[in-house]
């Protein structure tokens, strides 16, 4: 029994130590590549291209019903508790664009890009990929690592904006439909409320989620054991701690931001 | 499958599974409980202050979370844990073979494997799902009392006023309906795995986001049929 929680918190120690030292380690690898002028470009292009522009539909489909969802949900518990739904555009908007919004697309992101991100490298790893990398003196991280963390970042903060634009017209036009709300008042009421803070805020929150994913998902990949039971675990292993991860994020940045 | 449910699902095998997805996955559920809630509380808490409403906050943080933002986010992270851990196991067994040795033997892997694992998942993320919304109402007063200054007591006692039975049927049903989802497309996505190593990864990425967006849609579309339901029996007054 002792045995099993001692290997356990040991097991959980080494995980977080190695989660820091990658993170570390490629936050170093990306300060010596842009200055010594050996960022690559091209492959932080192409993963822009795999993370941000292939996940669109998906997040853009996904948020806008969130968005019609708190419309609904506000709407119920406006009338319940104030008897008039007038400030539905307001309160809805703002849980979208402070909280929902960032979480809801980097949890999308984690299991669209994560999942995939950890099973790639976790196939390159099981089929000795990264050692002839190595033998090329490509550093994995360097080589690996770092374009898709840039990337990452990159497309979690622009897609919350393009997301956060499409469910807000989406949720108006709803509005308009569900609740017999004017377009033109629905923006009115919004922007009494919702500020650009709050957009800046949103960005934030999306870039530091989106730096957690890819991080983890590496780490997971790297780590990758035999056969394809390795390659599902190590898939599996990248989507559930980040998405813990970003919610303990989430709680972390709230916090800061508000109650302190 | 109506012909495979009246052969009988083997009990012990639901059991061993609801240990390895069930059992194994709780520490992160309350984990995601507990943080969900206590950062509803924080939001709910900001919007209220403006209006200096916040006696409200216990009823109206716990009620917002219980029937919409709970259930999906929770679900949210137990699709990874529960459901990508299934289809990750079920499509390695296909890739190696298992499933087709296990034909040889004369036995039907959708009765051996698939239908257990589906009615151990279905109960395990509704288990899960409602320990963690129980866990999103401890960690909204705790957040309450420690830092945002609202009495406990005053938290708790506002809590019948603004939730009644129909708000947590909601969450329950939701639940409910999300475990489905979860068991069905990991189940599905792991049988139908194709291709080796990659395939394996592929099917996790697949199942895992189709179950996310198939959540997010069922969840407008419960809350949809719920408000009407309400609105039927004149319930949406206090």
């Amino acid at each position: 029994m002792i045995a099993a929680i001692g290997a356990r918190t040991i097991g959980l120690v080494s995980s977080i130590y190695g989660l820091a030292s990658l993170f570390i380690e490629s936050f170093s690898a990306l300060f010596t590549q842009v200055l010594f002028l050996r960022f690559r470009l091209r492959e932080t292009l192409d993963q822009i291209f795999l993370v941000g522009v292939q996940s669109l539909p998906v997040i853009l489909f996904s948020i806008t019903f969130i968005s019609i969802m708190l419309i609904t949900e506000f709407s119920f518990h406006m009338k319940l508790v104030l008897r008039q739904d007038s400030l539905v555009p307001a309160f809805s908007t703002i849980l979208l664009v402070r909280e929902l919004g960032p979480v809801l697309t980097c949890l999308l992101l984690t299991s669209r890009v994560g999942a995939g991100m950890a099973a790639e490298i976790g196939t390159m790893k099981v089929t000795e990929q990264l050692d002839a990398l190595r033998l090329l003196s490509l550093d994995p991280v360097e080589y690996l690592t770092i374009p898709r963390w840039v990337a990452t970042v990159i497309a979690a903060a622009s897609l919350s904006v393009v997301a956060l634009g499409v469910a807000i017209s989406g949720g108006a036009f709803l509005a308009s439909l569900l609740l017999h709300y004017p377009i033109a008042l629905y923006f009115q009421t919004m922007f009494l409320f919702t500020h650009f803070t709050d957009i800046m805020q949103c960005v934030l929150k999306a870039s530091v989620f989106g730096s957690i994913i890819p991080v983890v998902a590496c780490y997971h990949g790297f780590h990758c054991e035999q056969g394809s039971r390795g390659v599902g675990n190590a898939a599996t292993s990248a989507v559930v701690q980040s998405s813990v991860v970003i919610i303990v994020a989430d709680f972390v940045l709230t916090y800061l931001y508000y109650a302190v | 499958m109506k012909g495979l449910m009246t052969k009988g699902v083997r009990w012990s095998q639901v059991i061993d599974q609801m240990y390895v997805t069930g059992v194994r996955s709780l520490p992160t559920t309350l984990m995601a409980g507990l943080f969900v809630g206590a950062i509803m509380a924080i939001q709910i808490n900001l919007q209220l202050r403006d209006f200096g409403a916040q006696s409200f906050l216990g009823g109206l943080a716990t009620s917002v979370t219980i029937r919409n933002v709970g259930p999906v986010l929770i679900a949210f992270i137990l699709s990874g844990k529960v459901g990508a851990y299934t289809s990750a196991e079920l499509g390695t067994m296909q890739v190696t073979d298992q499933m087709n040795a296990i034909r040889c033997l004369g036995t039907d892997p959708i009765q051996y494997l698939i239908l257990p694992r589906m009615c151990a998942v279905v109960l395990s993320s509704f288990l899960l799902l409602i320990v963690g919304l129980m866990m999103t109402i401890g960690g909204g007063l705790l957040m309450a009392n420690l830092q945002l200054g609202v009495n406990s007591l005053n938290f708790i006692g506002n809590i019948p006023k603004l939730v009644q039975w129909w708000s947590v049927g909601t969450g329950v049903a939701k639940s409910f309906v999300f475990g489905v989802i979860i068991a069905v497309i990991s189940c599905y996505r792991g049988y139908h795995t194709v291709g080796g190593a990659v395939g394996v990864g592929k099917t996790v990425k697949d199942s895992a986001v189709e179950t996310l967006v198939i959540i997010v849609v069922a969840d407008v579309a419960l809350s949809a049929v719920s408000n009407v339901i309400y609105a039927l029996l004149g319930m949406d007054q206090l």
